[in-house]
């Protein structure tokens, strides 16, 4: 009998979409607690397809959830995965201009930006694959390939005694996650904090991001969010992707724009969004200190989350995640 | 590190570039540690994979310090080959069935191995036969082979890391598939006629100028001529790809990459 990868509590098997397994001891997930006092909100925007105009909802979830970037350099982080432009693997770059926009309009001093991607090398193709250099407003001025930035040492990242980030990301007074509403097959959903992974440079870890799948999917995706606390996520679920995701899944249209400074809080009202339980969610568990996934703790702005819901489509091993 | 090196490999030989090889050679000798091992650029402090990168160039030069460097490489193995790993593995305790008998490298050391770092030591290492052939250095070679031959994806080419994940087959990529070319230079594997016609249409199809760049090295280094024309050079200030298109021109060092001192 194989015992699936996340029952198996002594050694655990991590691997990616296309890396493999690597055994190490691995944490017990913690009980899911309240997290922080308050509440945390998280903006709904209904938007049927990417030629609405996604600038002013986006401005006006942004406005929901009490942000506030006047003076600030904002790194926007888009999820640029695979040269697929047919399917949804990619943040639309729509979103990524919408979001470029809104930024500069809230007042940023700075706008970038930035993407290591873990599986293609050569970003500034995919980033034209993808649409994001006819779309973006002056996009190469204003891009960095964070897998081949100068980089610095941090202390105090995972449990190593050093670890290299991007300067450029470094420098970023708030990093907005603009991730994608996907299934993905070792994790379970891939949202806005395992959007986080694309900061990590290539240049010093490897293809596809080595370090971390050493260090464990779920436990690096709580390290990301733990080290970064300035961040705000707008979640592109206008079509979204459902079945063997992150690259290898079926479109979903679901026509939502999810947005808010909790990440935790979004991605658990994005796995609401989706028919997954958030509570079962391994990385949502083990980072429950960070934020809130409980419902009574999110202030759900915009749209309910009922009248957007559609499950997506699991694969078998992930089943148990539906809600 | 990596563009700087192939900026050397495909400048190599040419006309007027001697000083700017030399320069560039002297900044990566700053970045080699005293056991041998590479650090991937001044900012970073930690020995990685680009190590093979450093013993490549030496043993493009004929430089013996490469040989310090590949015993280096020779050291370094997969963390899939500790005991705990090979028991979860042997027990059927993981569900991504993986032949670990043969370790490759990892990019960072301490981490699992994957196809990329694999391939690029293999064709350091066996460049560095060239210089100097031991049984270590062989045997370790053949071990990193077997790693790659194992991991072929169902289509015929390589991704990063592993065939099949939760019992779904998983694609290749057009970059691993290349690489896993060139660590394979030298030996006569029934699997390679396969691989290069995969390859070939690879070359064709993609729309990675880094993956088609990288193809073109590995096909011209076994004699065939990539179907698609080529294009020209572009004016591209990324030159990482600048380096690799040159080296896989017509005319370019593509053969740098061949093994030397294999049987």
């Amino acid at each position: 009998m194989t015992i699936k990868r996340r029952d198996f509590i002594p050694l655990a098997a991590i691997g990616v979409a296309s890396g493999y397994a690597s055994l190490r001891p691995k944490e017990k997930p913690e009980l899911l607690s309240d997290g922080p006092p308050g509440k945390s909100p998280v903006a709904i925007m209904r938007a049927q397809s990417y030629s609405d105009d996604l600038a002013a909802l986006m401005y006006a979830g942004i406005q929901e959830c009490g942000l506030d970037v006047r003076g600030k350099r904002v790194l926007l982080k888009p999820n640029l995965v695979e040269f697929d432009s047919a399917t949804v693997v990619n943040t639309d770059a729509t979103v990524v201009a919408a979001a470029y926009e809104v930024f500069q309009k809230l007042g940023a001093a700075k706008v970038i930006i930035g993407e290591g991607p873990g599986h293609r090398r050569d970003t500034l193709d995919l980033a034209t694959d993808a649409n994001y250099r006819a779309t973006v407003s002056r996009f190469e001025d204003n891009f960095v390939d964070l897998n081949r930035d100068d980089v610095s040492p941090v202390k105090n990242f995972a449990q190593e005694n050093e670890f290299y980030f991007a300067n450029t990301i470094l420098g970023a007074d708030l990093i907005v996650s603009l991730a994608k509403m996907k299934t993905h097959h070792w994790a379970g959903v891939t949202l806005s904090m395992k959007n986080l992974f694309g900061l990590v440079p290539g240049s010093v870890y490897g293809w596809p991001k080595n370090k971390l799948h050493y260090i464990g999917i779920a436990e690096s995706i709580v390290a990301l969010n733990r080290f970064f606390r300035n961040t705000f996520a707008i979640v592109d679920g206008v079509i979204g992707m459902e079945g063997n995701g992150p690259i290898q899944g079926t479109p979903k249209p679901l026509g939502a724009l999810v947005m808010g400074r909790d990440l935790m809080a979004v991605d658990a009202t994005c796995c609401r969004i989706m028919g997954v339980d958030p509570e079962k969610v391994e990385y949502l568990r083990m980072a429950s200190d960070l934020g809130h996934v409980k419902p009574e703790h999110i202030d759900q702005r915009g749209e309910k989350i009922a009248s957007v819901q559609s499950d997506f489509r699991l694969i078998p091993a992930f089943a148990s995640l539906r809600l | 590190m990596e563009p700087t090196a192939y900026a050397i490999l495909s400048l190599h030989g040419v006309p007027g570039a001697e000083s700017h090889v030399s320069q560039a050679r002297s900044l990566l000798r700053s970045w080699r540690q005293a056991n041998g091992s590479y650090h991937p650029s001044g900012q970073v402090q930690e020995s990685t994979w680009v190590t093979a990168l450093g013993v490549l160039l030496d043993a493009v030069f004929q430089d013996q310090s490469a040989l310090q460097s590949a015993d280096w490489l020779v050291g370094l193995r997969g963390s899939e080959s500790r005991l705990a790993a090979r028991l979860a593995n042997f027990f059927h305790l993981t569900d991504i069935p993986l032949d670990l008998a043969h370790p490759g490298w990892p990019w960072f050391p301490g981490n699992s191995s994957w196809i990329e770092p694999t391939c690029h030591t293999l064709m350091a290492l066996k460049k560095a036969a060239s210089l100097h052939r031991s049984y270590r250095l062989l045997s370790r070679i053949q071990e990193g082979e077997v790693m790659v031959l194992s991991r072929r994806c169902r289509d015929g080419g390589w991704n990063a890391g592993t065939p099949v994940a939760l019992s779904y087959d998983l694609r290749s990529y057009p970059e691993s598939t290349a690489l896993a070319l060139l660590g394979l230079q030298g030996r006569s594997f029934g699997e390679l006629p396969q691989a290069l016609e995969v390859a070939e249409s690879m070359h064709r199809d993609t729309k990675s100028s880094l993956a088609r760049a990288w193809l073109a090295i590995a096909l011209r280094a076994y004699g065939r001529q990539p179907a698609a024309p080529m294009e020209d050079l572009p004016s591209s200030k990324d030159i990482l790809l600048t380096a690799l298109q040159a080296l896989g021109h017509p005319e370019g060092n593509f053969h740098l990459l061949q093994p030397g001192g294999m049987a």
